[in-house]
C-alpha cells in the first residue's frame, strides 16, 4: 500500500495561540498529534515537546532495533507498537520533568494521539481527547477513547452524548501527558485496507464539526493535503472556538497484476512529472 | 449588580447577575447557573434579593448547601461569601445591591469555561467514585461494566467465543483479524463492530451483516442478545458478566 498524508494546523477563531503540534514522518508512516494545555505559552511547550520525544524515539528506534524500550510493554504487541508505547511514556516522563523543574511551567500538560503505519499493520497510541478515526466504507469509526470526564460518565451510562455535548466540563480531562509521573496509554493495533482514510484530530475540529460533515469531506476531496484544510477550514466557519489540527492520512492500493508493468513504464516514461510526491 | 461566579477547581465556569427574578441553581440544564455534577440536586438552591439583601435559599437538596462551610436552609449572602454545592462552589458579588432587569443581565454571562485542564488522581477518584455511585441507580450503568462477548452459533471460525476489548473489533479472513473467518472466498473484512461512548456498532466491511435478520446499511448498535449474520456466520452478541 502507498499512504499519502497531508496536515494542517490553526490557531482557530477565538484563541490569541496555536497550542496544538503535529509532526509527520512520511518515509516511516509515523504521524504524531498532541494538544496543549497550560497558561502563559507553556501548552505550546508541552505539545511540542510530546511531538518532538516521540518521533526522534521512534527514529532512534528504526537505526537502533537496541535501543532501550520503556515502560510495561504487553508481549503480544508487534515491535513498532512497543515502540510506540515507549516514545509515549518518555514524552510523558519529559513533560512531567521539564514541569517539576521549572516552577513557571506547573500544570502545563499535553493529549497525544500517535499512528505508526507499517505495511497493512497500524499501532495507535493515545492519552487525552484528541481523537483518531478511521473511514472505511463510508463509515467513520472512532479507534480512541476520550480521556474525559464527560466521556467516561457517557461510557458509564451515567449521562447521553446528548447532555456530554451540552456539558460546561468537557475539558476536564482525566488523564494528559505531563500531569503525572506516569500515565496510562491506550495502545491499539488495528489492520489496514486500500482506501482506508485515517484522520487524527485535535477537539478543536470535533468540537466544531459533526462526524456526518467530516467524513463527507474526507469522501469528497481525494488530496489528502486539502482535505486537511478543508476541515480545519469548516472548523473556521463553524466559530474556530479552539486550535484545530488535523491529519489526513490515505491508504492507497498499488497497481498489481498484469497490468503493473505497464503503470510502471508509463511512471519512468513520464520521469518526475506524474510520479506522485509523498 | 450583585453576581454569582460558578467555580470549578478555581476555574471560572459561568457567571451570573442576580437581579428582579430568583437565580436558580441545579443539575438541571434548565436552571440559570447549571452545576453539571451529580451530587448537585436538578433544583437545589436559588438565590434572590429580599428587602434589599441578598438570599440563598436551598431547595430540599439531597445533599446540601453551604455558605462558608456552613450548611444552611436559608442564609443573607455577603460580599466575598462562598456557597458550596457539590465539587463546585459559587463567590458571591453583592457589591451594588439594586437589582437590575433581568433581560439585561442576561446577555452579560460568561461563556462555558474553555481552558482544558486535567484533574488529578485524586480528584479523578473520587469524582468518579461519586458518579459510579450515583450512576448504579440508574438501570444502564449496570451493564456497562459488563464485557461485550460475541458467543459464535455457526460458521467456521477459529475460537468458540469472542470478547470485544479492542475499539475496532473485523470479521474476516484477514490474517490480523479479530474473528477470523476459515473457508475458500471468505472476505478479508466482512464487518465491523466500533466500540463508541454509548456502547457498540456493527457497520458493513466487504458484505452486508443482518441483525436480527435484517440486513444494515450504516452502523446501527448492538444490544444485548442480537444475533449478527455475515458471510456465512451467526454470532450472538451479549454483554458478559
Amino acid at each position: 500500500m502507498r499512504i499519502a498524508s497531508g496536515g494542517a494546523t490553526d490557531v482557530g477563531r477565538v484563541r490569541a495561540n496555536n497550542e496544538d503540534c503535529f509532526g509527520i514522518v512520511a518515509p516511516m508512516g509515523l504521524f504524531v498529534l498532541s494538544d496543549g494545555m497550560g497558561g502563559a505559552a507553556h501548552g505550546e511547550v508541552a505539545s511540542a515537546l510530546a511531538v518532538e520525544t516521540v518521533i526522534k524515539h521512534c527514529q532512534e528506534a528504526e537505526n537502533n532495533p537496541a535501543a532501550p524500550v520503556y515502560g510495561e510493554t504487553r508481549a503480544g504487541w508487534n515491535d513498532r507498537t512497543k515502540r510506540l508505547f515507549s516514545a509515549v511514556y518518555l514524552a510523558n516522563k519529559r513533560i512531567f520533568e521539564s514541569a517539576e523543574a521549572h516552577p513557571e511551567q506547573k500544570g502545563m500538560g499535553a493529549t497525544l494521539t500517535a499512528a505508526w503505519i507499517n505495511g497493512p499493520r497500524l499501532s495507535i497510541a493515545h492519552v487525552g481527547d484528541s481523537r483518531a478515526y478511521l473511514l472505511r466504507g463510508g463509515n467513520l469509526q472512532q479507534l480512541t477513547s476520550d480521556h474525559s470526564m464527560v466521556a467516561e460518565q457517557v461510557r458509564r451510562g451515567i449521562m447521553t452524548l446528548a447532555e456530554a455535548e451540552q456539558s460546561e466540563i468537557q475539558s476536564v480531562l482525566l488523564r494528559a501527558l505531563g500531569s503525572e509521573p506516569q500515565v496510562e496509554i491506550d495502545t491499539e493495533e488495528q489492520e489496514l485496507f486500500a482506501r482506508d482514510v485515517l484522520l487524527l484530530c485535535s477537539d478543536g475540529l470535533t468540537r466544531m464539526v459533526t462526524e456526518p460533515e467530516i467524513a463527507g469531506a474526507l469522501q469528497s476531496e481525494p488530496d489528502a493535503e486539502k482535505a486537511a484544510a478543508k476541515l480545519v477550514e469548516r472548523a473556521n466557519d463553524a466559530g474556530g472556538a479552539d486550535n484545530i489540527t488535523v491529519l489526513v492520512i490515505r491508504m492507497e492500493s498499488e497497481y498489481q497484476g498484469w497490468f503493473s508493468w505497464l503503470r510502471r513504464w508509463r511512471k519512468s516514461a513520464n520521469g518526475n512529472g506524474l510520479a506522485g510526491g509523498d | 449588580m450583585a453576581k454569582l461566579s460558578l467555580m470549578f477547581e478555581d476555574k471560572l465556569v459561568k457567571e451570573v447577575p442576580v437581579g428582579g427574578r430568583p437565580v436558580g441553581i441545579g443539575r438541571s440544564p434548565d436552571n440559570d447557573l447549571p452545576v453539571d455534577n451529580l451530587a448537585v440536586s436538578n433544583y437545589h438552591a436559588r438565590v434572590y434579593f429580599e428587602a434589599g439583601r441578598l438570599v440563598v435559599e436551598d431547595l430540599a437538596s439531597l445533599n446540601g448547601t453551604f455558605v462558608n462551610d456552613l450548611r444552611i436552609e436559608r442564609a443573607t449572602l455577603h460580599d466575598g461569601d462562598s456557597i458550596h454545592i457539590g465539587k463546585h462552589h459559587i463567590k458571591v458579588d453583592a457589591t451594588g445591591d439594586a437589582p437590575v432587569p433581568w433581560d439585561s443581565g442576561r446577555k452579560a454571562s460568561a461563556p462555558r469555561i474553555n481552558e482544558t485542564m486535567v484533574l488529578d488522581t485524586k480528584v479523578r477518584r473520587d469524582m468518579l467514585q461519586q458518579a459510579a455511585a450515583m450512576g448504579e441507580r440508574t438501570q444502564f450503568a449496570a451493564g456497562r461494566m459488563k464485557v461485550p462477548t460475541l458467543i459464535v452459533l455457526g460458521g467456521k471460525v477459529v475460537q468458540k467465543e469472542y470478547m470485544l476489548t479492542n475499539k475496532l473489533t473485523t470479521i474476516g479472513k484477514s490474517s490480523m483479524a479479530s474473528v477470523r473467518l476459515k473457508g475458500w472466498f471468505k472476505p478479508p473484512m466482512a464487518a465491523q463492530i466500533n466500540q463508541r461512548d454509548d456502547g457498540y456498532y456493527l457497520a458493513p466491511g466487504d458484505k452486508i451483516p443482518t441483525i436480527n435478520g435484517t440486513p444494515i446499511a450504516g452502523p446501527v448498535r448492538l444490544n444485548d442478545g442480537d444475533v449478527i449474520e455475515v458471510a456465512g456466520v451467526r454470532l450472538n452478541f451479549i454483554y458478559r458478566d
